[in-house]
Formats: structure tokens, C-alpha cells, sequence
């Protein structure tokens, strides 16, 4: 006996197009609530002179909050700041990640304690990993100045300086990233045949040598996806240096994602913090395009 | 080492002492600061202010994980992180997974185009949208409220789960679907009976993702819940730093606390969490 679907399910039973359109709705909705419109708002908002703490209704001022950022020290700072850690922190990542990739890579019998070294720092939040290493940089009781001093060398006060603090914020945001792009690197690392090796052995190449045109060359798709998502990650840096220094000392780690929530959230300027998103914004969206640029000729 | 071997690069290179030594390397390098909040949480405050510093606890004591709890409500940042995240994670699988069927199977016009679109999504700063965010959520009279964290939370993880799932989908046979609409099912009903659950670990892995990623957040929940019975984890934990004090065992108890739950998700679907991040998911 052929069973008869029940009346609702044949009210669903549309064709591919009207399926289609009812199936990606849920997304596009949200997508437009969450992201679109507030593009849109974003942009608009940056025009007017809207603090919260004023009382004063909206007004349009044309570009004027560009005009304050320009003049605005604390924003070349903040972006200066957030530019020299995407420099430092996306290559660094890189060469660690390498590294760890290429140790983790080795013919271990048991897995599951590698995947583990490299899953947990990419779970850990970002908030407490800066947590975590403000502590370790502890000058009293910090791990890290304990260890120089049994190398004989004198502990130093990590946050009172702003170039040891900036440093410190690097090596935590390496530290945080460089697993995830050692569990990207290590699945390039996995496609790449053996046979190669072997017949470059064969041939006499060295390992340094093998390395250099049969590993990197291979890896250099996966390598370039990660490092791009990286980049665009590292422009966005808020959890590690607001929970590690706050941003001190002055204003001498704060980023722009930090100088936005402030402005935003702590003086409720909404026009001011607008412009500053926007000019995030356009640098993120410029690495995007050079992205999608590069997955499509990939395809 | 007794046994004789033919020496040469290569048998050094791949010797059992360098997978050691590499073995303890990445160990080190991934547990240490875990492991460190661990020793950090079961020492007295005493024992922390010694000079030089001990390493493990002499006299472990569990008061701090007492006292985290008692000093703030911990408890509630764990079950308010727990449901934002676990609520954001249920939206997540569902809405992209239906648009994921959308993009695997109707042959859509557009096809290209949305999945750039949603590559371009994947890679938008939360933050730019700090200001507008909290206009939207202020008009709807949604501060303060999980719904304000988890229809981001949602969106964040969206493209990611909805490209791995794509994937996932594209991998199973049409005809397995086909059979199923013959026997009298609708295309929906074949992608919930059939297809989801021959998907079910890429579903799974997708969720663990929508779930870490909501864990994590912290700007956001930050920015729009300034009502201390609804802060997560992330938040939370700021407040055991006193105006002066930093009550570093407490607070490493509590870190301890906001870790363990992921950790044991993690240590639990290792292989498949991998296997998802490095398939689809490559936001970090």
C-alpha cells in the first residue's frame, strides 16, 4: 500500500525556486538584521553628531567626525597600534604555526595527545588567554620573569612600560593563534604525497632543500587562506590587550577595536565611534577583496 | 640505543628521541597555560606571594573554586554562557542548514554569488558593528537580554557552518534522497529524515564550532549586557579584579571553571573538531 503524505508536508512540496527562496529566508533575513542594515546605519550615523551624553538630538554634520578623527591622535595611535600587531602577529603566528605543523606532522603512534596540544589554545577564549598571560607576565609572580631569573637574567615590569606591554600582547596573540594556522598547515601538510620525498631522496635533496621546493610550495594555498583570515582577525584585536592591559599604559596598546567600544560604549559618542568603524570597516573589506580574489582564480 | 641503525640524516630526523622531544614541545607549548591556571587556582594566597615562585601547589586546597563561587555569581555566568551559547548554536545549525540544502542541491542561479557573499560575511568585523548593533537593540528594547547576544552569535557562525555544511551535503548521493521523495516524502522531509542524519557528525562538528565561537564571544556580551544576572562567563570573570586587588587564585578557579566545559567537548570530539575546522571552518 503506497502511504499518503500528510496535507502539510504536500503544501511544502514547491518547486526548486519557490524551495529555495523559503529555505535561504531564515539566512537572509538574519544576515540583513545583523549585518546590512547596520552597514547602511553605520555609514549614515557616521555623518551625524550623535553623543548620548549630550542630550542634543542627532544632527547632520557632514564629515565632520573625519575630519575630528584626522585630528584625532589617539585614532592614528590606536590604528598605528592595531596595523603593528596585525605586522607582527600574522607572520609571526605563521612561522610557529609552521613549526608546530611540522612537529606535529611526525610519524607519532598515538594522535589524539597532538590534536589535543593544538585544539586547546584554539578553544581557549581570547579574553582568557590575555587573563592567563597577564599573569604570566606578573612581575612578581609572573612565570615568565621566573624563568629569566633561573637563566640568570632580571625579572622586568612587563605593564609599566608600553613597548615590554606591546610585546607581551604579541606574544600572547602568537601564542593564541599560531595552533589554529599549525591545524590548517599540518591538513596541507597531510595531502602531500610521500612519493615526492622519496623521489627526492633518490635525487640526493636535502631535507632543508626538500622543504623548500616541494613542502612550501604545495602548502602555499592553504598558507595563504590562513594567513589572510589571520590578518583579518588581527584588525579586529580587542580581547587580549583589554583584558591583559586595558589598553595602558596611556593609550599605548590600545587598539582601534578598543578606541571604538570606548567611544561607543563608555562615552556614547554614536557618531564619533560610527566614523571609526567605517574606516575599519573599509580596511577589513580591502583584505576581503584581495580574498575572494584569490579563492575564485584558485577555483 | 642498543640496535644498530644506519646513521644519516634521515634516521635522526625521524628517530624515536626528536618525536619525543617534538612530542613534548607541542605539549608544552598547547597545556602549559592551562595546566598553570590549574596550579595557580589550587594554591593558597600564601603560598603565592612566596619568593621564588613554587610550580605545583604544596598544599592543594579547592577554597579559591569556594570562594569564586561565593564572590561572584559564578554559577550564573556559567548557566547564562551556557544557554546563549547553546541557543545560538541550535539557531546556527538550523538556519544553515537549510540554506546549505539550498546551495547543495536546487541548482541555483545565483550560486556563486551567494557563496561569495557569504566567504565576504564570514570575514566581517563584529566590532564595526558595535554602534549600530546597539541602536538596533536599543530601539527593540533588547539590551539586556540574551536575544541581543544570540541573534549575533547566530549570524557570527552562520557562514562558516553553512560552507562546511554545503560540504557535507554535496558528499551524499542524490539517489539516497530520491528514493526517499519516491517513498512518498516531501524535498524537506527527505533532507531532515535522510539527509541531515547520514550528516549527522558534519552536523555535529558545525555545532561544536557555533558553540565555541558563542563560548568565546566577549565584545559583544561586553557592549549590551550591562545587567549583571545576565553576564557570561567572559564578562563575568572581570569582576572578581577589585579596585586594587587581583585576587590571582580566584581568579584562575574561576578560569578554570569557564574552561572545563569546553575542554571536555574538546577532548571528547578531538577528531571530528578537526577534521570540521580544517574542512570548513577557518576562522580563528
Amino acid at each position: 500500500m503506497e502511504k499518503q503524505p500528510p496535507a502539510w508536508s504536500r503544501l511544502l512540496d514547491l518547486s526548486d525556486k519557490a524551495l529555495a527562496v523559503l529555505l535561504l529566508a531564515p539566512a537572509g533575513l538574519l544576515l540583513s538584521l545583523i549585518i546590512v542594515y547596520p552597514v547602511l546605519r553605520l555609514i549614515y550615523t557616521s555623518f551625524f553628531s550623535l553623543s548620548l551624553t549630550s542630550g542634543l538630538p542627532a544632527e547632520f554634520v557632514g564629515l565632520e567626525n573625519y575630519q575630528l578623527m584626522i585630528e584625532d591622535p589617539v585614532f592614528w595611535e590606536t590604528t598605528w597600534n592595531t596595523v603593528l600587531i596585525t605586522l607582527i602577529t600574522v607572520p609571526g603566528a605563521l612561522v610557529v604555526g609552521m613549526g608546530l605543523a611540522l612537529l606535529a606532522n611526525l610519524p607519532f603512534r598515538r594522535q589524539w595527545p597532538v590534536r589535543l596540544s593544538l585544539l586547546i589554545p584554539w578553544a581557549l577564549p581570547l579574553s582568557f588567554a590575555g587573563l592567563i598571560f597577564a599573569w604570566f607576565f606578573h612581575s612578581e609572580y609572573g612565570v615568565v620573569n621566573d624563568v629569566l631569573s633561573r637563566f640568570g637574567i632580571e625579572g622586568v615590569i612587563w605593564f609599566n612600560s608600553p613597548n615590554l606591554a606591546f610585546a607581551a600582547i604579541c606574544l600572547t596573540i602568537i601564542w593564541k593563534t599560531s595552533s589554529f594556522m599549525a591545524l590548517i598547515i599540518l591538513a596541507g601538510l597531510q595531502t602531500i604525497p610521500r612519493s615526492l620525498y622519496e623521489a627526492a631522496d633518490v635525487d640526493g635533496a636535502g631535507r632543508i632543500r626538500q622543504f623548500f621546493e616541494i613542502t612550501l610550495p604545495l602548502l602555499k594555498p592553504a598558507i595563504v587562506v590562513a594567513l589572510i583570515f589571520r590578518t583579518i582577525t588581527a584588525l579586529q584585536t580587542f580581547d587580549i590587550p583589554f583584558m591583559m592591559t586595558g589598553g595602558g599604559p596611556g593609550t599605548s596598546t590600545a587598539t582601534l577595536a578598543m578606541y571604538i567600544h570606548q567611544n561607543t560604549v563608555s562615552f556614547l559618542d554614536l557618531g564619533y565611534g560610527s566614523a571609526l568603524a567605517v574606516v575599519m570597516f573599509a580596511l577589513s573589506m580591502c583584505v576581503t577583496v584581495i580574498y575572494l580574489r584569490i579563492i575564485r582564480t584558485k577555483e | 640505543m642498543s640496535q644498530v641503525t644506519a646513521s644519516g640524516p634521515q634516521s635522526v630526523l625521524s628517530g624515536k628521541p626528536l618525536r619525543l622531544i617534538a612530542a613534548a614541545i607541542l605539549l608544552v607549548n598547547g597545556m602549559f597555560p592551562a595546566l598553570w591556571i590549574l596550579f595557580t587556582s589550587l594554591k593558597t594566597e600564601a603560598e603565592l606571594t612566596v619568593k621564588p615562585i613554587t610550580w605545583l601547589p604544596h598544599a592543594p586546597t579547592i577554597a579559591n573554586y569556594l570562594q569564586a563561587f561565593s564572590d561572584q555569581p559564578l554559577h550564573i555566568f556559567l548557566f547564562n554562557s551556557f544557554m546563549v551559547a547553546l541557543l545560538s548554536t541550535c539557531m546556527t545549525l538550523l538556519v544553515s542548514v537549510l540554506a546549505a540544502y539550498a546551495l547543495a542541491r536546487l541548482n541555483l542561479k545565483y550560486r556563486g554569488l551567494i557563496l561569495s557573499a557569504i566567504i565576504a560575511v564570514s570575514t566581517f568585523p563584529l566590532v564595526t558593528l558595535l554602534v549600530p548593533l546597539f541602536e538596533i537593540m536599543r530601539a527593540l528594547n533588547l539590551l539586556n537580554t540574551w536575544i541581543a547576544l544570540i541573534l549575533p552569535y547566530t549570524v557570527l557562525s552562520l557562514p562558516v557552518c553553512t560552507l562546511m555544511l554545503v560540504s557535507f551535503f554535496e558528499g551524499i548521493p542524490r539517489d539516497l534522497e530520491n528514493a526517499a521523495m519516491i517513498d512518498g516524502c516531501t524535498r524537506l522531509g527527505a533532507l531532515f529524515k535522510v539527509v541531515v542524519p547520514l550528516c549527522a557528525p558534519g552536523v555535529f562538528t558545525a555545532g561544536i564550532l557555533a558553540f565555541v565561537n558563542a563560548w568565546d564571544e566577549f565584545l559583544l556580551a561586553l557592549s549590551f549586557n550591562s545587567n549583571p544576572a545576565l553576564r557570561t562567563l567572559p564578562v563575568g570573570i572581570q569582576l572578581y579584579q577589585g579596585e586594587f586587588a587581583f585576587p590571582w587564585p580566584v581568579i584562575s578557579a574561576a578560569l578554570v571553571v569557564g574552561i572545563v566545559p569546553v575542554a571536555i567537548l574538546i577532548v571528547i570530539f578531538q577528531e571530528r573538531v578537526v577534521s570540521g575546522l580544517t574542512a570548513g571552518g577557518i576562522k580563528g
